[in-house]
């Protein structure tokens, strides 16, 4: 498998320059984004001009970081200094950022290989990748089906081998779904341990930036890399504890493992089995399962959606055909220029998106939605607390099911919202969680399921979630797409 | 009850254009997201009041001055400029 691992391996012990390494990563872009669309924006020479400095270095015998000339992809809502950033949007084709995310300017200088920027739903909002401007992301187990959203795009690549690994946003399940739906692993670090800065803003207090890998090691060295304290961002906390790739190969005797049983209706059968048969396997590795109850879950997904937007209508206020983007170029006067630059900018989903944000926000409505979902956010918040007096961390299923076929998504918007009830409650408590992938459908399509962590508590979802991996290896398949090592 | 006029006075909220042929259909689609949103409100209510989650407080620090970015660089992006400045035009 091309993991970050091996990659890194290989590239110390001479057995292949980055360069030609990052070629071979260029070449399968070029072979097979036409059918997967995983990338919206290639960068070959940003790649290879990182690739050389790499190849020089380690001429010179010095030893190079595990991220040093990996090849990888940046989700396009990262900005990228002088590199088109659109959030797959319409609104802001053509903006070249002039400053970098954090996380880029971070990983840049520990020598990352940036091969381009991955596709997205249109500003995070979708769960398919396909409300992106230039179409969906298809999986690399079946290109009938979606790679999910928001951070298909980031999860085709990965799955289907065309980077190692990749960056993604997670603000309801945006890197935990797609990864389920493509048999890989997607963490969602805890709100604070990553920058934001310079993530193009959906929903602020909802957004965090992650890893999406193929192992739960490679998860783990990328959220070390990444979970740095950033004055820039002021809710970055950074990484609270030591490295998590020291613990993950800790045994998991005696830890405790949570399973609420809501999260367990409503499910389809093949993903209960699975995730079922997962208890078995940890039960196997000495831990013990405890189940509880947990009805607050129930209001969850109308808190997430009712938050994400009221949020999402506020930041997306700032597109105005003034200062970057698309600009209308028939109008009369100010206002009606501002108006149709975002009627003729944003797509359905983030205009239905920025409604329903007006209208829970607007006079009359405010105390009935906005105010009483911020209250259930503490309930629900207050739940989890409960949860983990109890358990070292809780055992979910990632999405309800596998992935759906293309178009599905796209036709009953309250239909789609409801996929992602099993992933926002982790957003609206601001706890990690990472997705692994945990067998297959009838159909040969990947099953996901999620290990949701106390605040800051990476480190033991990430140790059991790789003792996991060990045990029961055989559900991390690969594609038969791209680079191969 | 979600009504066409409603949804006519968000878009002005919202700075958007809903064409008269989208109107019926988008009143619809938001009476269901509302109609699913509203199930908070069978929550029941703890009384307290929140708006914390993530349990963030002020942290001070010095104020160190840092170039700024050079406007020139900030223009590059913008659709319209002039003479060193964003351009709208035909104020009304």
């Amino acid at each position: 498998m091309s993991t970050i691992k091996k990659i890194h391996d290989m590239l110390s012990a001479k057995e292949i320059s980055c360069k030609e390494l990052t070629q071979q990563y260029l070449n399968e872009i070029e072979k097979s984004n036409g059918e997967l669309n995983a990338y919206v924006n290639v960068t070959p020479e940003t790649a290879l001009s990182q690739a050389e400095k790499v190849d020089a270095k380690i001429a010179k015998g010095e030893e190079i970081g595990l991220l040093e000339g990996v090849p990888m992809t940046l989700k396009d809502n990262m900005s990228t200094k002088g590199i088109e950033t659109t959030c797959c949007s319409k609104i802001l084709t053509g903006y070249k950022p002039i400053y970098n995310a954090t996380v880029w300017d971070n990983l840049e200088s520990k020598g990352a290989v940036l091969l381009g920027k991955t596709n997205m739903d249109e500003f995070a909002m979708g769960s398919s990748c396909e409300t992106s401007y230039f179409g969906g992301a298809t999986n690399p187990f079946n290109t009938k089906h979606c790679a999910g959203g928001s951070s298909g795009g980031g999860a085709s690549a990965v799955g289907g081998n065309i980077a190692a690994y990749a960056l993604g946003s997670d603000t309801g399940g945006s890197i935990r779904q797609p990864a389920s739906f493509c048999g890989i692993v997607g963490l969602k670090p805890t709100y604070g341990a990553v920058s934001r800065y310079g993530l193009i803003a959906y929903a602020s207090s909802l957004d965090q930036i992650g890893p999406i890998t193929k192992t739960v090691e490679d998860a783990s060295i990328v959220y070390d890399a990444i979970s740095e304290y950033d004055p820039k961002d002021s809710t970055c906390q950074g990484r609270q504890k030591g490295l998590t790739y020291d613990t993950v190969n800790n045994d998991i005797k005696g830890m405790k493992i949570g399973i609420a049983r809501e999260y367990l209706e409503g499910i389809r059968d093949d993903v209960k089995e699975a995730i079922l048969n997962a208890t078995k396997v940890y039960e196997s590795l000495g831990a013990e399962i405890v189940y509880f109850d947990m009805p607050a879950l129930k209001f969850a997904l109308p808190v997430y959606y009712i938050i994400a937007c009221a949020e999402a209508s506020s930041n997306l206020g700032r597109y105005d055909g003034i200062r970057y983007g698309y600009k209308a170029q028939h109008y009369n006067g100010t206002h009606d220029m501002m108006c149709r630059t975002r009627s003729e900018g944003f797509g359905d989903e983030v205009k239905r998106r920025i409604l329903l944000g007006t209208y829970v926000l607007s006079a009359g409505y405010y105390d009935a939605y906005y105010k009483k979902a911020q209250n259930l956010r503490g309930t629900i918040l207050k739940a989890f607390n409960d949860a983990f007096t109890n358990c070292d961390f809780i055992l979910a299923p990632t999405v309800p099911m596998t992935a759906f076929e293309m178009g599905h998504a796209v036709s009953d918007p309250v239909e789609t919202y409801l996929t992602d009830i099993c992933t926002v409650p982790v957003n609206i408590a601001g706890l990690p969680a990472v997705s692994i992938p945990c067998g297959f459908n009838a159909k040969g399509m990947p099953i996901g399921m999620q290990l949701i962590g106390n605040k800051f508590d990476e480190a033991t979802i990430l140790n059991a979630a790789n003792m996991y991996e060990k045990a029961a290896g055989e559900n991390f398949k690969d594609t038969k797409w791209g680079v191969k090592l | 009850m979600v009504t066409r006029e409603d949804i006519e006075n968000i878009a002005i909220l919202s700075k958007l254009f809903v064409a008269e042929e989208d109107l019926d259909n988008l009143t619809q689609q938001m009476q269901e997201i509302v109609e699913f949103a509203d199930a908070i409100n069978k929550a029941p209510d703890s009384g307290e009041e929140f708006d914390n989650i993530n349990n963030l407080s002020n942290v001070f620090r010095e104020d160190v001055v840092v170039p700024s970015l050079p406007s020139e660089e900030i223009l590059k992006n913008a659709p319209d400029q002039a003479e060193d400045h964003f351009l709208v035009k035909n104020h009304s």
